[in-house]
Parts: structure tokens; C-alpha cells; sequence
């Protein structure tokens, strides 16, 4: 019965989750103490986490804990712990949750994230990260690091990679001064190998969707990219990417589809709806839709390499394309309209991000009559569920997919 | 004959129609969408009964609209874009834009040689260029919806409104009745304010000729006055441009979605 029950459901649920769990909570652990050993710093998501790894420094990521809040359907409370304080709902939602969870750990998931004696920020991904992590250091206490990586347009200039370079020396420093350690190229070396792995297999998972059935749906990737944003540079996060991609080679082979009756493929770009993440993309599933494809899991997909290992540091965190030109996003999403041969794209206005969801409705166009294939933006919030409205959303969709038809 | 039934169920007023194959309107009735979509529906469809003179049990229906899910004997709900592309075409299928400005919301929809949409926008998310704003503005000047249009046409030098916004454009309109600004010169610009909102949308899409203008808005004509101005463009108004969409879904219900 139970089987039966299984079958019928319209997305199949990863084998490799069970391990995800593992990691995870494992994370958290280790987090924990190294909070209590105070050599916890908290992390931006394109912060070079292999410098702070080698040099034995715990990491935490607020992104991820305001993912962690939308999950679990307590955006407006976490966010609201932040506005009772002052803060404008305009201010994104990861901001406003981590504030919140530190003005009130016991009333937030987890209790908050561990108590941080550093905050590191790279302005790679929006300059919001910055104030945010200078707000987080009034409530705690704990040194903000910024990495300052400039807007890049094109080509990274030398002068710019030099600057960056020196950030990078700062960093060191910093870190050696703040934490009493030091980085040993030897160290440096594994830490950039262990990240550069998992961050291959992880590649691979991608690439496996190009395939027909896709392998993997859109919540899959968001939720198995966790360990390669948060853990890069450790060994336990081998093994479970090196699981995911037998899993995902077995379903390429049996030509089992992440959902049962792919459709329709689409691309997705941004930051899902973490509060509505399943709902929405195993609703689309039981129409046959799936998502091979998405700008936001595909940010991860630098590895360092190691024979001129802090050029490549330097350039894979300079070159994020929130860091470029909007250009950049545009010909990302082509290529990948193009490779993962797909039909049409979703774009979610995530009233939070303005940086990622800046000039959406100008890349719609263009990307559109690049491609020839037809895309929709839908409005909402990664987090905070009170800017999400469903029925609309569910217009706008529904109407991309009746050009299907 | 086949015959084909479309309801749509819209945020102020719900509506069906009832065509034959040729996509011929035989019966059409509109009223107030309520507190109960299923209410509205069995009620539209009693009104088509006895309009049309016809058994419509068997007949397939199509509904669409915000509460297009509330149609219970529909065979398939399709959205209100689709519906407002095939019914605006089987009309006048020269057209290819479509602007639909509705009690609230407004889209804009570029139409295929086939009569389906293959781009849109749509305003959904504040009421500022919506049937709704136009509402609300006659109500601070003391007059009826009907009766708004009409004033603004009269008017010689119309009052400059810069806010997009409702709740500020309320403050403006405020601020003129008190400087004494003739109210046909306020309402004139209120229609220009609004104009300018949905003339922005339709660039989003990008501006196609010949333009066709629906929905409850496209009755009041200083707003077509002041829209076909802003867009440089003739704007073709069908004779009951609040059923396009019912029409459409009519029409989906004979031929299907995919033809």
C-alpha cells in the first residue's frame, strides 16, 4: 500500500537526503563548537571559505539560516523580530532574519546560529551583505571583514585582480590576528583540493540534467547545494556529492526522471520561495514540469584550481555574475536555455534580492528573443511569505504554460 | 451545432457567455462577482438558460478569471490571459495587442497570428491603473463611475496628478478640490495618471498595431482618450468589452485549448 502510495507521487524523493540530513546536522554541530571553542566566524555565500577552513576557523552562513526560516513557514516572525527593532521591511529577508534571530535566539529556529566572534563579508554577491553584517556586529560584538571585490564589466582587469589580491593578504591577517592562527600553503593546498572536488561532482549532478528525463528537479539542487556553499573545503562533503552523482548516474542509465512525467522543462532564475519551495515545485511537477536548470545552483561552479592557487581564488570569487554586468546573467541564462535544451524560463522578482532581481524584466525580453522561447516573471520573497501571493504567481504560470499547448 | 460555454469569474464582476461554433454570441450575462463565486455561476447560468432558450446540460464550459477554480462543472479552467487572447481574436483577429484593464488588475498581451498569447504583463500587485483607482478617485470627488469619464472629457486644462500611487493620488486630489481646481480638470488628469501607468506596461510588451483595448475600463473614454494619446495609436474597443474573456473561454470550450 505504502509502495503504491509511493508510486503515485508526481516527484521522486533522493536516496542521497538521508545523508544530506547526516551532513547537516553535523554542520550544525561543528558549528556549535566552534562557536564554544570561539573560532566561529559567520560567512557571506561567496565569501572564499577556503582561506578561514585552512586556517582552522569554523564557518556559519546567515543565508542559509534565512533559508532555514523560510523552510519552516516563520519568515514574517524572525523578519518581524528585526522591523520591531527598527529595520524596514525594503531590507532583504536573510538580513532581516539573521538580526531577528539574534535579538531573539530562543524565539528562532534553532535558537539562532551559533554565537560568532567574526563576521566575513564579501561584496561579491550585493552590497547590502555589508551593512547587514556591521548591524550583526553592534548586536554581537564580533569584527566585520570586508572583502571587497568591485563591480566587474567584462574582462577582470590586472589592477582589480591585484586589489582583490591584497583584500586576500588582508583577510589572512585578520584572521591570523583575530583567531591566533596562521595558513600554511600545505593546508591551503588541501582545502582548496577537498573544495575543488566536491565542487566537480556537484558539476556533474548539474550536467547530468541536460539529460531527458532530467535527473534532478529544482528542489533537489537547492537542497543538495547546501553542503557545497556551506562545507567547501571539508572531507565530509565528498562522500555525499560522490552518492548523489551515483544516484543521479543510475536514474540517467534506468531513465528514471526526477519527477514521473516530465512535460515541459524550464529554467528557473533567482532564490526559490523557501516557505512555498515544495508546494511549488511539486505542484508544477503533477503537470509535468520540471526544471533541469537554474541560475542560483549554477553560481557554485568555480573550482580552484591548484597550480596558481590564490589567482584562482581570486578569480573565481571576483567573477560571480551578481558581480558582473547584467550582461553576463543574460548569456548565462541563454547558455543554459541552450544546453539543457529547454522551453521556456520562470524568473521569481524576489523583492528582497534587489541585486539578483534587478533589470529581470529587461533580461526577459532579451533572453526571450535570444532563445525563441517564451519566459514569465513572477513576484515574491525567498523568505518573508507576506510578499507572496499565490494566486497571482499561479496565473502568471499557468498562462506560461498554456503557450505550450 | 456544437455550442461552447465560458465563465469567468473576475475580482469585481463575473460573467458568461454562451456561443455557437461560428464563435456567435447567443446569450451573454454579467453581474457583480459577490462574496460567492458559485452563487455567481449558478446564477449566470440560469440567465443563459432562459436568455437563449436552450437545455445546457452537456454543453462544455471553460472557465477562467481569479476564481476560475470555484467553476465546479467546468471541464478545464484556463487563464484569463489565454482566454482574453482567443476572445479578442475570434472578434477581430487583425488585433495584436491586447490591453485589459480590469476592476484590478491591468495586462498587456501581445497576440500570435493564431490568437494565442506569446507574451504578457500584468499589473496585480497594486490598484493604481485598475478599474479600482478610478473608483476610488470618484469617490473623494462626490460622483458616480459612470459619470467620471464624461467630466473628464469637458475638461480644458487638465489638473496635474504625478503620483501613481492611490493612496497618495487620493491625497493630490484632495489638495486640488481644496485650491479650488474645477473637478472635471481633476478628473481629466486622473485618467492622464493612469494612462501613463498602463502606457508603461504596454511598452514592457513592446507596442504592436492594431491595439484593442477590454475590460470594465475600456467603457470609460476619457480613459481611451487619453491612452490611444499616450501610445500615438488608434485603440479599437469591441461593442462588449468586459466579455472578451468569457468569450474566449466560449470559444476554448468548442475548440479546444491546443488549436
Amino acid at each position: 500500500m505504502t509502495e503504491t502510495k509511493k508510486e503515485d507521487k508526481a516527484y521522486r524523493q533522493l536516496e542521497s537526503n538521508s545523508l544530506l540530513q547526516q551532513i547537516m546536522f553535523q554542520y550544525m554541530l561543528e558549528g556549535q563548537q566552534a562557536s564554544e571553542e570561539k573560532r566561529l566566524a559567520w560567512v557571506t555565500s561567496g565569501f572564499p571559505v577556503e582561506i578561514p577552513v585552512a586556517m582552522g576557523v569554523g564557518v556559519s552562513y546567515p543565508e542559509q539560516y534565512g533559508a532555514v526560516v523560510g523552510s519552516q513557514k516563520v519568515g514574517p516572525e524572525v523578519c518581524g523580530y528585526a522591523e520591531e527593532i527598527g529595520y524596514s521591511q525594503e531590507l532583504c529577508s536573510y538580513a532581516r532574519a539573521s538580526i531577528g534571530s539574534v535579538e531573539k535566539p530562543n524565539a528562532s529556529p534553532m535558537d539562532g546560529l551559533p554565537v560568532p566572534q567574526a563576521l566575513l563579508a564579501c561584496n561579491n554577491i550585493c552590497g547590502t551583505v555589508l551593512r547587514w553584517y556591521d548591524a550583526v556586529s553592534e548586536q554581537t560584538g564580533a569584527p566585520v571583514f570586508l572583502l571587497d571585490t568591485p563591480p566587474i564589466e567584462g574582462e577582470q582587469p590586472e589592477h582589480h585582480k591585484e586589489y582583490v589580491r591584497k583584500g586576500i593578504d588582508r583577510l589572512v591577517d585578520f584572521l591570523g590576528t583575530t583567531f591566533h592562527t596562521t595558513l600554511t600553503e600545505k593546508r591551503m593546498r588541501e582545502v582548496a583540493d577537498l573544495s575543488s572536488r566536491a565542487i566537480k561532482l556537484y558539476n556533474q549532478s548539474l550536467a547530468a540534467c541536460k539529460n531527458r528525463p532530467s535527473p534532478l528537479n529544482c528542489a533537489d539542487r537547492f537542497l543538495t547545494m547546501a553542503p557545497v556553499v556551506s562545507m567547501r573545503g571539508t572531507d565530509i562533503i565528498i562522500d555525499f556529492y560522490q552518492t548523489l552523482l551515483d544516484e543521479v548516474n543510475s536514474r540517467v542509465k534506468e531513465g528514471i526522471g526526477a519527477i514521473r512525467d516530465e512535460k515541459i522543462r524550464l529554467l528557473w532564475d533567482n532564490i526559490p520561495p523557501w516557505h512555498s519551495i515544495f508546494r511549488f515545485f511539486n505542484g508544477l511537477a503533477k503537470r509535468g514540469v520540471v526544471f533541469p536548470a537554474d541560475t542560483y545552483t549554477h553560481a557554485w561552479s568555480g573550482a580552484i584550481e591548484t597550480d596558481d592557487l590564490y589567482g584562482s581564488v581570486v578569480s573565481i570569487y571576483s567573477n560571480s555574475y551578481l558581480n558582473k554586468g547584467l550582461e553576463a546573467k543574460i548569456d548565462k541564462m541563454c547558455q543554459l536555455i541552450e544546453d539543457y535544451d529547454l522551453d521556456g524560463f520562470i524568473m521569481f522578482s524576489v523583492r528582497s534580492c534587489k541585486r539578483y532581481s534587478l533589470g529581470q524584466l529587461v533580461s526577459k525580453e532579451i533572453v526571450s528573443e535570444r532563445t525563441g522561447v517564451p519566459g514569465v516573471v513572477i513576484e515574491g520573497d525567498m523568505v518573508d511569505s507576506r510578499l507572496y501571493n499565490e494566486a497571482q504567481i499561479q496565473t502568471r504560470v499557468d498562462a506560461l504554460l498554456e503557450m505550450f499547448l | 451545432m456544437k455550442h461552447g460555454i465560458g465563465i469567468d469569474i473576475g475580482s469585481t464582476t463575473a460573467k458568461g457567455v454562451l456561443v455557437d461554433s461560428t464563435s456567435k454570441t447567443l446569450a451573454s450575462y454579467i453581474m457583480p462577482t459577490g462574496s460567492s463565486g458559485s452563487q455567481a455561476v449558478e446564477r449566470i447560468m440560469e440567465e443563459l438558460r432562459v436568455s437563449s432558450k436552450m437545455e445546457l446540460k452537456g454543453i462544455p464550459i471553460i472557465s477562467t478569471g481569479y476564481g476560475r477554480t470555484q467553476v465546479e462543472d467546468a471541464e478545464q479552467s484556463v487563464t484569463e490571459i489565454t482566454c482574453h487572447s482567443v476572445g479578442v481574436h475570434s472578434l477581430h483577429p487583425e488585433m495584436r495587442l491586447l490591453i485589459d484593464v480590469g476592476g484590478q488588475d491591468s495586462k498587456v498581451i501581445r497576440i500570435g497570428p493564431e490568437g494565442r498569447p506569446v507574451n504578457f504583463e500584468l499589473n496585480d500587485k497594486c490598484s493604481a491603473g485598475t478599474g479600482r483607482f478610478l473608483e476610488v478617485m470618484a469617490g473623494v470627488l462626490g460622483i458616480s463611475i459612470s459619470e467620471l469619464g464624461p467630466l473628464a472629457l469637458t475638461s480644458k486644462t487638465p489638473a496635474t496628478i504625478s503620483s501613481t500611487c492611490t493612496v497618495f493620488a487620493e491625497s493630490e486630489v484632495i489638495c486640488h478640490i481644496g485650491a479650488g481646481k474645477d473637478p472635471s480638470d481633476i478628473a481629466a488628469g486622473l485618467h492622464a495618471s493612469m494612462a501613463t501607468k498602463i502606457a508603461s506596461l504596454a511598452r514592457r510588451v513592446g507596442i504592436v498595431r492594431p491595439i484593442c483595448l477590454t475590460g470594465g475600463v475600456a467603457l470609460n473614454p476619457a480613459f481611451k482618450h487619453h491612452l490611444s494619446k499616450q501610445l500615438g495609436a488608434e485603440l479599437w474597443v469591441p461593442e462588449n468589452p468586459q466579455f472578451t474573456g468569457a468569450l474566449g473561454a466560449a470559444v476554448i470550450a468548442i475548440r479546444g485549448l491546443n488549436k
